[in-house]
């Protein structure tokens, strides 16, 4: 699995698209949870997902294993951390939320990328 | 060796820092001669939890730990050869809305707090300082919020100028802006 992470608009998805998926390929997790989600090649926005799985009650750190076993080859995640904590509590819950899930996939994943400006950086890869 | 590691909320930085401090203190027989540095003041339950957190996170690792919410030169590290200071972000909250401190105060306020960590820093053989990247969300806040980022800013500027080292956590990631780790920090099985 790659995990690409970024800024928001910083270019994720079309590194997505220059990796050579389609929009077909691609499930955005701003659509909130289903099985979709864990059965297309990629997923997009995993904030939102996140978001979603917590306002209704769900946990999310349980997406991790979601997306292991669904066999996912693309995760990508807006950065979320880098601001003011914010003084709602939700808001404060979901980037902690965010930020450890981000953390577990990428000790799973065998390359994690970085993008900037719609340059991506490998900060990890297990490929020699 | 002083080792300045920056992340977002969650990004794993804690974690990557305690390893750098344990790598970077002398093996001693006379028992812990590494030194954790609080500086989260335990208000409200959510508090008490971060701070419960980051104890199961360091526990085993041979931390002695001592609060210090403002002042940090004022800090007995007699003993230690590696502090870890954590963090630079609460220190700032803690050092601008101290009794007695007001706006004015600001001002001067990120020489006093670089003036104690350079203190601080001549006392000890290693020093792991962890701070927080507040400064790429877009900003829409308040005056008294900016001058907040606005400080701490100048304080992780300064602070990276002095380091050896300079990490950013990413996912748990070290991304490494200056210097080099420790062999070894950030490569093994990490939990965040």
């Amino acid at each position: 699995m790659r995990l690409i992470v970024g800024g928001r608009a910083s270019g994720k998805l079309g590194r997505v698209q220059a990796l050579g998926y389609g929009m077909c390929d691609i499930y955005d997790g701003a659509q909130g949870l289903a099985d979709e989600a864990f059965a297309r090649p990629v997923l997009y926005n995993l904030q939102e997902l996140v978001r979603d799985v917590m306002q209704n009650g769900g946990d999310p750190s349980a997406l991790l294993q979601r997306i292991v076993e669904g066999g996912t080859q693309v995760v990508v995640c807006d950065e979320v951390g880098a601001g003011i904590v914010p003084v709602d509590r939700f808001e404060r819950d979901w980037r902690e939320a965010v930020g450890r899930l981000c953390c577990a996939l990428a000790r799973e994943a065998q390359i994690v990328e970085r993008v900037c400006c719609g340059i991506p950086t490998v900060i990890k890869s297990d490929e020699a | 060796m002083m080792v300045l590691f920056l992340g977002g909320s969650a990004s794993g930085k804690s974690e990557l820092a305690e390893d750098c401090a344990v790598a970077l203190s002398a093996p001693s027989a006379f028992g812990s001669r590494r030194l954790y540095i609080a500086t989260m003041q335990p208000f409200g339950e959510e508090a008490r939890q971060r701070i419960e957190r980051h104890r199961s996170l360091r526990a085993g690792k041979g931390f002695d730990s001592r609060d210090c919410y403002v002042d940090l030169s004022g800090t007995d590290t007699s003993g230690y050869d590696t502090v870890l200071l954590e963090c630079m972000s609460n220190l700032t909250a803690n050092e601008m809305y101290r009794e007695g401190v007001g706006r004015p105060d600001w001002d001067g306020l990120a020489d006093k707090i670089c003036g104690d960590v350079s203190a601080l820093r001549e006392k000890v053989q290693n020093l792991v300082i962890v701070t927080n990247d507040v400064h790429s969300d877009g900003g829409g806040y308040d005056s008294e919020t900016a001058r907040y980022i606005g400080i701490l800013g100048e304080i992780n500027t300064r602070l990276a100028q002095q380091a050896d080292a300079v990490v950013e956590a990413v996912c748990g990631i070290p991304v490494t802006h200056k210097g080099a780790l420790p062999e070894g920090i950030g490569e093994g099985e990490r939990k965040c």
